[in-house]
């Protein structure tokens, strides 16, 4: 159980709270930079950490990422203009460049300087990989930027996604540090999915279903191992990383490729759940970009022209109680990713955690917990920053393998959990 | 989209709020059925080494649900000793039995900063592992003796059916507390 009060201090995100303070110190996944096609496209909405903002590409191919309302009305600018190097409101006519400045006032005379007193509140928008990152704090607090690894791959060799997920970030993350649940409720799909069927640590999975759970602290986070019997009385550990304050990752299967998941904040009911499968050293096939696209795997399938997931709570998630009774899904649910949104959503949009019952194997989760509230409390009342900025902090991989009894995961795995360029991922 | 919504908002079929996935709403929240959904849990816990024990008196005063705090008062502790023989007290000083304490225990906690302990640890362990009582294994690092941490770990792993290392001791209340100890 958490206590009221921490539980609102970790999950609320709004400016000038101390979580919302806490994710401002980071470079954060804000729009998939093909929302932003080519110089000149039409803008786009995007709301994070309780702030609704207008994204946007201008003739010259900077990215622009600001409030979303005009200064003069308060019109919202998504209605606006893209057209030589600014965003025009067509209400009358003031434009903005990709920092927030206003560079016309059409109705005052030039020569007055009016508009040089006009600035949108603007934020720094940059491309890695696949994504456009923002980061919402003070510029002088600024952290290097972000060079995850699924990011900085080349291009053929990874694959990400977003969907709109209808609960706090929260419990959304502490559903990626949780490696209990994947013997039940994905069985069906480790079975089935094409990007994880056919691996051989899946029959550890299936033939062990009482993991023994080892948490270690790591500078920039945790590292959770999740052991089952394989033969011989050896162990088969699946290692999950945890990085301050919401990225993590799946340990891999066979040679699929390796997936994780960022969950940012959208507002405190809301959040977005970003996806990435990547191969640290092959191109993705055909079939698994497909499958991907498909909403295999981590990914999901839509509702048209949107990033809310086809499954949703307004059709109970397309539940399929006869899929359920022949074994193919042990939820009903279609897919890993909505197996799990599905249940986090129902928990409400922020879980009451006061009533909740809390079992030694979800140390991992308490741990995490812990983590956050050390670093927004030293952040709030010591300017200290958070675990997770910088780049020793970000070179980490998940990872499975099969080890003797006594060789502890953290030593005997300290390679395969970090990341090696050109090296392939460790994984059974 | 169209057919799912003739099929969810069929109008000759109303559907109420709370009879759909649409009731995770907050204001739906407020209809939980309130009341206490678990009953008072045993927890022990053992400090197995003098630092340990300190860090552990550091908080036996709090208001706990049923926990009992013990300690391992003696070293050369080894892992063939008896569980009957295994040297414990109260925080008041008053001796205790391994058996009195986990014959009603729902989880039991070991507390280590130090390889010395591993004996004491794997009696412990053990037991709970032979009676299936939840035992959980916190080896409190602090980059202090890191092969002995190492060897308590080791030591519990085949028993313990978790094992948190940890960088400070302010994580035992923060479990405690997680686990309505």
């Amino acid at each position: 159980m958490l206590r009221k009060e921490v539980n609102e201090l970790l999950t609320q995100t709004d400016p000038e709270t101390p979580m919302g303070d806490m994710f401002r110190q980071y470079w954060i996944p804000a729009l998939l930079a093909s929302e932003l096609p080519e110089d000149d496209c039409p803008p786009t909405r995007v709301k994070l950490l309780g702030e609704r903002l207008i994204a946007f590409r201008d003739s010259k191919g900077r990215y622009g990422l600001m409030d979303e309302f005009c200064a003069h009305r308060g019109v919202s600018l998504w209605f606006g203009r893209n057209e030589e190097g600014g965003l025009r409101c067509p209400y009358h006519g003031w434009k903005y460049d990709y920092q927030g400045n206003c560079v016309e006032v059409p109705s005052e005379p030039e020569e007055s300087g009016f508009c040089e007193k006009i600035k949108l509140r603007a934020y720094p928008l940059i491309k890695v990989g696949d994504i456009l990152w923002t980061h919402m704090g003070d510029k002088e607090n600024r952290p290097p930027e972000p060079e995850w690894e699924f990011a900085t791959v080349p291009a053929e060799q990874t694959y990400t996604s977003k969907r709109w997920q209808e609960c706090n970030w929260l419990q959304a993350m502490e559903g990626g540090i949780d490696s209990s649940h994947v013997s039940f409720l994905h069985s069906g799909s480790l079975k089935s999915d094409p990007l994880f069927r056919g691996a051989k640590g899946n029959q550890y999975n299936q033939n062990d279903k009482k993991p023994v759970f080892e948490v270690v602290e790591a500078d920039g986070g945790l590292y959770i191992g999740a052991r089952r019997m394989a033969e011989d009385g050896h162990y088969y550990w699946r290692i999950t990383p945890w990085v301050m304050p919401s990225f993590t990752m799946v340990p891999p299967r066979g040679d699929h490729p390796m997936h994780g998941h960022f969950w940012i904040p959208i507002d405190d009911h809301n959040c977005w759940a970003w996806s990435f499968d990547y191969h640290p050293t092959r191109a993705l096939t055909t079939d698994e970009r497909q499958a991907m696209i498909d909403g295999w795997g981590v990914h999901n399938q839509y509702v048209p022209g949107t990033f809310r997931p086809r499954q949703n709570k307004d059709n109970d998630y397309l539940m399929d109680r006869d899929a359920q009774k022949r074994g193919e899904s042990y939820s009903g649910i279609w897919g890993i990713a909505m197996q799990d949104a599905s249940l986090q959503e129902s928990m409400g949009p922020i879980v009451d955690r006061t009533k909740e019952n809390l079992v030694s194997t979800d140390n991992g989760i308490i741990m995490a917990r812990h983590r956050l509230r050390k670093a927004v409390t030293a952040l709030r009342d010591k300017g200290t920053p958070p675990p997770g900025r910088t780049t020793d902090h970000q070179m980490v991989r998940s990872a499975a393998r099969v080890l003797p009894p006594d060789q502890p995961f953290k030593d005997a795995m300290k390679d395969d959990l970090t990341v090696r360029p050109g090296v392939k991922q460790t994984s059974v | 989209m169209a057919g799912l919504h003739d099929l969810f908002f069929d109008p000759n079929h109303p559907t109420l709020l709370s009879g759909c996935a649409r009731a995770a709403t907050a204001e739906e929240a407020a209809f939980r059925v309130q009341y206490p959904n678990s009953t008072t849990r045993s927890s022990r816990i053992f400090a197995l080494d003098p630092a340990a024990a300190e860090a552990m008196y550091a908080i036996t005063e709090d208001p706990w649900n049923n926990a009992h705090f013990l300690t391992v008062t003696a070293t050369g502790v080894t892992a063939s000793t008896r569980a009957d023989d295994l040297p414990l007290c109260h925080p008041d000083g008053s001796a205790a039995t391994l058996e009195s304490e986990i014959r009603d225990a729902d989880v039991v906690v070991l507390l280590a900063t130090t390889g010395d302990s591993e004996g004491a640890a794997e009696v412990i362990a053990r037991e709970c592992f032979n009676r299936n009582i939840m035992c959980a294994g916190l080896a409190l690092g602090g980059g202090q003796d890191q092969p002995g941490v190492d060897r308590v770990v080791n030591s519990m792993r085949r028993f313990a059916r978790v094992l948190v290392v940890a960088n400070d001791t302010d994580y035992i209340p923060a479990m405690l507390t997680a686990l309505r100890a």
